[in-house]
């Protein structure tokens, strides 16, 4: 199960999405966050749920979850008109339903908070939250305040922004 | 809707005395089964094959219910699967009367789904395993 059926890179900040080929070559750091489930299907989660990177990180959502599809969405009123909760003027960006073993990529320059979930599984929790940089980064935004039209689940599967930034990464509860 | 139990067939079935089960009694042991059947993978984003429940046909009219009709690697029925929504059956809504796919039914497995493409909301699988040896065809 290679993670190279689809590969496609967002570019935050930019406005420009791209797809690209499973050779081209990516400059600056690469970190990954996995879809996962339960073979079942009874419990889904984004691992890491929380995960601090450094400004020009590009990140990878990987599906490894064999029996179910999954997405990465931010949170923002263009997409499917929901709260903002990544930073003003970084570009939205929507992974669409990933197979197992499907990949896709998103580039992130604006320090700040990026909220986003799993178009079918928000309402499980299948959340996650990315800190991009450090408060005493310029330009830098915190996280949402409001919780707008989230529901309790999806809330409460956010790490803290300290929490991320102590840890480097938090698993989601009861993942090693 | 020749999964519906027509009146001939339940009249039948009532003469036989036979046990309560409405068989979809055109389904074909080998898949493709005919139209209105279609390929839950062409109908949304999911794996041709879903480990633990095979490859999976069904009447979109009949969603989201089903009943599915999993088939294992070599083409073969192994199972047919109910998907009830939590929420709807705590609403008071019931699901009755559901063909099944043979009525060779050797064991059934219950459990939660948090939900996936074609079947967004939590529900429960109820699956019907057709011959000792469906579970292991459908495992992987
Ligand atoms: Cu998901």
């Amino acid at each position: 199960m290679m993670p190279n059926r689809r590969q496609v890179l967002a570019v935050g900040g930019g406005g420009v999405v791209a797809l690209i080929g499973p050779a081209f070559v990516l400059a600056g750091p690469v970190e990954e966050i996995r879809m996962q489930g339960t073979s079942r299907g009874e419990h889904v989660w984004f691992a890491p749920v929380g995960l601090a990177v450094a400004a020009g990180t590009t990140l990878r959502f990987v599906n490894l979850d064999p029996g179910n599809s999954h997405t990465a969405t931010c949170y923002h009123p263009t997409l499917f008109d929901r709260p903002q909760r990544i930073p003003a003027g970084a570009t939205p960006w929507d992974s669409d339903f990933l197979l197992p073993g499907d990949s896709f990529e998103v580039l992130l320059t604006l320090p700040g908070v990026y909220d986003f979930y799993c178009l079918p599984h928000e309402h499980a929790g299948m959340v996650g939250r990315i800190v991009v940089g450090t408060p005493g980064d310029a330009g830098w935004q915190g996280a949402a305040t409001e919780a707008g039209d989230l529901s309790a689940v999806a809330l409460d599967g956010f790490p803290s922004v300290e929490a991320i930034l102590k840890a480097g990464r938090v698993m989601p509860p009861g993942q090693p | 809707m020749f999964l519906n139990l027509s009146a001939a067939t339940f009249g039948i079935a009532l003469m036989l005395a036979a046990p309560g089960l409405a068989q979809a009694e055109d389904v074909p042991e080998a898949a493709p089964p005919p139209a209105p059947y279609a390929k839950v993978s062409d109908l949304v984003a999911l794996p041709d094959f879903l480990p633990g429940l095979g490859t999976l046909f069904v009447d979109p009219a009949t969603l989201p219910a089903g009943p599915f009709l999993g088939y294992d690697r070599d083409g073969k029925l192994a199972a047919t699967i109910f998907m009830t929504p939590i929420e709807d059956l705590q609403g008071g809504t019931s699901y009755n009367d559901l063909a099944v796919g043979s009525n060779d039914v050797s064991s059934v497995d219950i459990y939660y789904n948090a939900g996936h493409p074609g079947v967004e909301k939590p529900h429960a699988h109820v699956v019907l395993f057709h011959g000792a040896d469906a579970k292991a065809r459908l495992a992987e």
